[in-house]
């Protein structure tokens, strides 16, 4: 960290020390360490969506949104506007806290997964040292979001969707699971800054290219996102679980999906792609957090990419990719790092 | 901090280890498709156990796993009794099994597991390892109890078992955290130790009473026998024999090693609660069961009359109580198994389970009334059966000791228990039979087993000389 | 102090929680209600530094098996009208046995005596460590059986559910990579007006 930037931070702890007291004072940094960090999470979250629009239309040959501001560049504002102000409809049957919290529960363990996620060397909210387990821990959680809001609507078409999405959620985790037991062999460490110095040598995405391939599958079914958004298939479920969400309430559900895959590709940079590292030694000049904003976005961009290009999977199918294709696999890298670890030692 | 192994002595437990991976290998086959792989998998089980039995005789002394699990003669002794059950019960449910088309494999799977955990029992010396082969036997018998899934009984037999098992290994595992948190150790030398030196607390106490009330629920000692007779009267009547003989022999090695190893220093304070519990298993045995109707329910309280012989040896603390039990326990298995098989035999010819079914079977097949009349004798203990070795051995026990009362108990209700048995004679040769029933083959495994299984009965009453001393050698260890 | 009050909270979270679940008039609120006990149950877990602990019970029971409890009971259709309708009379029994059970326990841990082996911990080794440690050395033996009573839990689970349906319309991939244009397409010369 350069020099006056300490010096700056120095000054700031005296002033806010001064005014609020020690106690209050580390609460309230606290505060502001996570209200920086989720301001630039939840921009992002903002304008993947009009990305998303942007590229899928290219790759359809046409425009995307247009019309607000130059490029569009003012749709998602509009769009959270209108989101914003539409009415809030409650179905007259719909459990009334259950349809309520779903929405809050979908985002809030996207957002605070943030915490452990670090973003150049020391540049982290909380390092603790079981970082891939809490990652995996709070995005178990997402599921319950999405559960809730299929049962509480008291809808068959939300509850279809809830269920199916509970059971694509589970199955594809356990692969997910097993892909990272491979990185945790080679880094020696379940905290991520360890992951990523671990990388220095080589990234990880190249002793375990399948991993790597079966970690982003399985995220894309984690998330939801087509082709396994099955869930929400609005061809057989109307939008599924969140059918009877209207306003701010559907939205969150949408922030939470979008800062989901967000926050799963910027692990699959962290775990496989060197996090902060940059290719090259050279180009070692370019600071780490951009580097990582690279890779990340280079996974989004195949997150939109995939969708643009894949018809959605029969649920079978998709049952049958998770258990019977990815697991075996996932089991059987496992069985070959630890062999490799075995004989020539971690990274 | 430096990774430290134990001492792992594999040598030791070749016999689990031959029993976990001919399971494993089982399984592979069970998968296939080869419609005569039950019979294969049956054969190549039969011979793992027999190979088992083999390895157990030679297998010597000693520990592995830093004292978690032990091989004593105790441990083989009670090692082999399991596999001798479970070989008998596996080669006499052969046919049964084709019938009730069981034969996919994985029922010998699961049986093997459940024999698996039973000795993993028998060898414990860690509260963890019991805990963990306690599980692995009950689990593998609750599923095999509701083998039969399409039928209710079944299923309630392996619901009921499920639910009511759950509850007591949730008793077993809170006494062996009392036990771990007021002694700093779950080994049973460890807790010895501890105990042996140092202020016995209240709550280690509390907690050898919840383990020593888990371990009935498993041999369903009276008050926690409530599960047997729906249990054993709905699971399939092959599951039902291996069910009265395996996890029996499993919880009295464990109750065994707990008790005497571990718990020694609190012996003033078990011993009032194991003679209740053989009082109160005495009495359910022999009064309960005087009203059924049907056999398989009648065996389950006959079952939990024995265990509180059983209970009753245990309790008298002497060489010779030690060893009454382990011949108690030799004798029960092959009266069960033999009652178990005419039983199974008279199934597969569609004879029900009701006590009613089996009049005039004296008179159509008098061979096979003729054997279950003599396991029925010998349950009861008339002489010069083995059946009457056994009770004949605990009540000397319990005399020597001084627990009078104890024994003349023991007595009365061997005497009220003698009715209901000879209530099944009664039914076999001075009631008519019904047209045409009883007419079925009788194929060479079920001759064997009961061939044998009577002749145990017989030799084992007039000699029970070789059987005293075997029984004798395993438990020299506990005086 | 800080770690008091937020002991507290959790404490007071998942006790309300627990009573919730055996309160609760709908039983999917019950198992919320159970998730919610499992998660502030991981808070007091972190507090007191086992925070693999935390992080395996959050992983496995919230995420995976009160995921799939939930599952059952929203498929389920229980009446559990008709499982309470005994419990009025019941109840005072209920209570007799469990204020019975309370006061024993209380009697027995007012003067327990906790062996100092217990407590010690090496603080300086991350816990999860400590517990990969001992899990493959010193208790490798239960461990391994451990996977033995799985195996035998998954076996049972699939014996006693699995029924091949005759009439399920299955996929099977390798035939249908196998198939070759000469069994699937037929050319056929259909003269103007006569295709039907």
């Amino acid at each position: 960290m350069p020099e006056n930037l300490k010096q700056l931070l120095v000054t700031i702890h005296g002033f806010g020390e001064g005014l609020l007291g020690p106690t209050l004072w580390v609460l309230a940094w606290t505060v502001i360490k996570i209200v920086i960090l989720l301001a630039p999470v939840l921009f992002m979250v903002t304008y993947i969506t009009l990305a998303e629009r942007k590229i899928i239309g290219f790759m359809q040959v046409r425009y995307g949104p247009n019309r607000v501001g130059i490029w569009g560049i003012l749709q998602p504002l509009a769009d959270a506007a209108k989101l914003i102000f539409k009415e809030l409809l409650l179905p007259e049957k719909a459990d009334r806290t259950v349809f309520f919290l779903a929405p809050a529960l979908t985002l809030v363990p996207a957002l605070i997964a943030w915490a452990v996620i670090p973003f150049a060397p020391g540049l982290v909210l909380a390092d603790i040292n079981i970082g891939i387990l809490y990652i995996l821990a709070v995005s178990s959680l997402g599921v319950y979001g999405i559960i809730m809001a299929g049962w509480g609507s008291n809808n068959r078409f939300s509850f279809l969707g809830g269920l199916r999405s509970a059971a694509q959620m589970v199955s594809y985790e356990v692969s997910m699971g097993f892909t990272l037991i491979p990185v945790v062999l080679l880094s020696g460490s379940l905290n991520l800054t360890d992951v990523v110095n671990a990388q220095k040598g080589m990234w990880f995405v190249i002793p375990l290219l399948p991993m790597f391939v079966v970690y982003f599958i399985s995220v894309v079914a984690e998330t939801n996102r087509a082709p396994f958004d099955l869930p929400e298939a609005e061809a057989e479920l109307v939008a599924g679980f969140i059918t009877e969400y209207s306003a701010m309430s559907s939205g969150l559900f949408f922030m939470g999906e979008y800062a989901n895959m967000i926050l799963v590709s910027f692990m699959g940079s962290i775990l496989f792609l060197g996090g902060w590292l940059p290719p090259l030694e050279i180009l070692s000049f370019i600071p780490g957090v951009i580097w990582l904003g690279i890779k990340a976005a280079f996974l989004l961009f195949v997150f939109l990419w995939i969708r643009a290009t894949f018809p959605r999977y029969r649920y079978d199918q998709l049952m049958r990719l998770g258990w019977k294709v990815f697991l075996p696999i996932s089991l059987l890298w496992i069985f070959v790092t630890g062999l490799g670890v075995l004989l020539f030692g971690k990274a | 901090m430096p990774v430290q192994m134990p001492d792992i002595n594999l040598v030791t437990m070749l016999p689990e280890i031959l029993i976990a991976i001919l399971g494993l290998v089982l399984l592979l086959m069970s998968a296939g498709q080869d419609a005569e792989r039950g019979r294969k998998v049956n054969a190549m089980a039969l011979a793992g156990v027999i190979a088992a039995a083999a390895l157990t005789v030679v297998t010597a002394n000693g520990s592995s796993f830093g004292g978690f699990f032990v091989v004593d003669p105790f441990a083989r002794a009670m090692k082999l009794l399991m596999l001798l059950a479970t070989g008998m019960v596996l080669y006499m449910s052969m046919e049964y099994m084709r019938d009730q088309k069981f034969d996919g494999g994985e029922y010998q799977v699961m049986t093997l597991m459940a024999l698996l955990g039973g000795m993993i029992m028998a060898s414990a010396g860690d509260f963890v390892v019991l805990y963990m082969g306690l599980e692995l036997m009950s689990l593998s018998i609750y599923v095999l109890a509701a083998w039969r899934r399409d039928d209710v009984r079944s299923n309630e037999a392996g619901l009921k078992y499920f639910v009511l098992g759950s509850m007591a290994s949730g008793f077993l595992l809170y006494g062996i955290s009392l036990i771990y948190g007021t002694t700093g150790t779950t080994l049973f030398t460890g807790v010895a130790t501890a105990l042996s030196h140092g202020h016995i607390s209240t709550a280690t106490i509390m907690g050898v009473v919840m383990v020593l009330a888990g371990m009935s629920f498993k041999v369903a000692a009276a008050p926690f026998h409530m599960w047997a007779p729906d249990v054993y009267e709905g699971a399939p009547t092959s599951v039902t024999a291996f069910m009265a003989v395996l996890p029996k022999i499993a919880a009295f090695a464990a109750i065994f090693r707990v008790l005497l190893i571990a718990f020694p220093a609190l012996q003033s304070h078990w011993n009032p609660l194991l003679q209740l519990l053989a009082v109160a298993s005495l009495a359910v045995g022999a009064i309960a069961a005087i009203g059924q109707t049907n056999i398989k329910r009648m065996l389950a309280y006959s079952s939990i009359g024995h265990v509180g012989f059983i209970l009753l040896g245990l309790t008298a603390h002497t060489g010779l109580g030690y060893q009454s039990v382990v011949a108690y326990l030799a004798i029960y298995i092959f009266m069960s198994v033999g009652a178990f098989a005419i039983i199974l035999l008279l199934n597969k010819a569609g004879v029900g389970d009701e006590i009613e079914d089996y009049k005039g079977l004296g008179h159509k097949r008098p061979m096979l009334a003729l054997l279950m009349a003599l396991f029925m004798f010998s349950m009861a203990g008339i002489p010069p059966l083995a059946g009457f070795m056994g009770k004949l051995y605990v009540f000397m026990a319990a005399v020597q000791s001084g627990m009078m009362m104890l024994a003349v108990a023991g007595v009365l209700f061997s005497a009220i228990g003698a009715f209901y048995y000879l209530r099944i004679v009664k039914f076999m040769y001075f009631d008519q039979p019904a047209e045409g029933a009883f007419g079925m083959e009788l194929d060479f495994s079920a001759r064997a087993i009961l061939t044998v299984t009577g002749v145990v009965m017989l030799v084992w009453g007039l000699f029970p000389g070789a059987l005293l001393s075997w029984s004798g050698a395993s438990v020299k260890m506990f005086q | 102090m800080v770690a008091d009050l937020v002991f507290y909270l959790f404490a007071a979270v998942t006790v309300a929680a627990a009573l919730g679940v055996i309160t609760s008039r709908n039983q999917v609120h019950s198992v919320l209600f159970l998730i919610l006990a499992f998660f502030t149950t991981a808070g007091l877990f972190v507090l007191l530094k086992a925070e693999f602990l935390a992080a395996l019970l959050v992983i496995v029971y919230m995420g995976a098996v009160a995921v799939l409890f939930l599952f059952v009971v929203m498929m389920l259709d229980v009446d559990f009208e008709s499982l309470r309708a005994g419990v009025k009379e019941h109840l005072p029994m209920g209570l007799f046995v469990g204020a019975v059970i309370l006061a024993e326990f209380a009697f027995i841990l007012s003067g327990v005596h906790v062996d100092e082996a217990v407590q010690t911990n090496a603080a300086n080794i991350p816990n999860t460590q400590l517990i990969g440690q001992v899990l493959y050395t010193k208790y490798l033996f239960p461990f391994e059986i451990a996977s033995l009573v799985l195996l035998v839990a998954l076996i049972g689970a699939v014996v006693l559910t699995l029924r091949k349906r005759k009439d399920a319309k299955r996929q099977h991939i390798p035939s249908q990579i196998a198939r070759t244009r000469d069994e699937a397409v037929e050319l056929v010369k259909v003269a103007p007006g006569q295709g039907a």
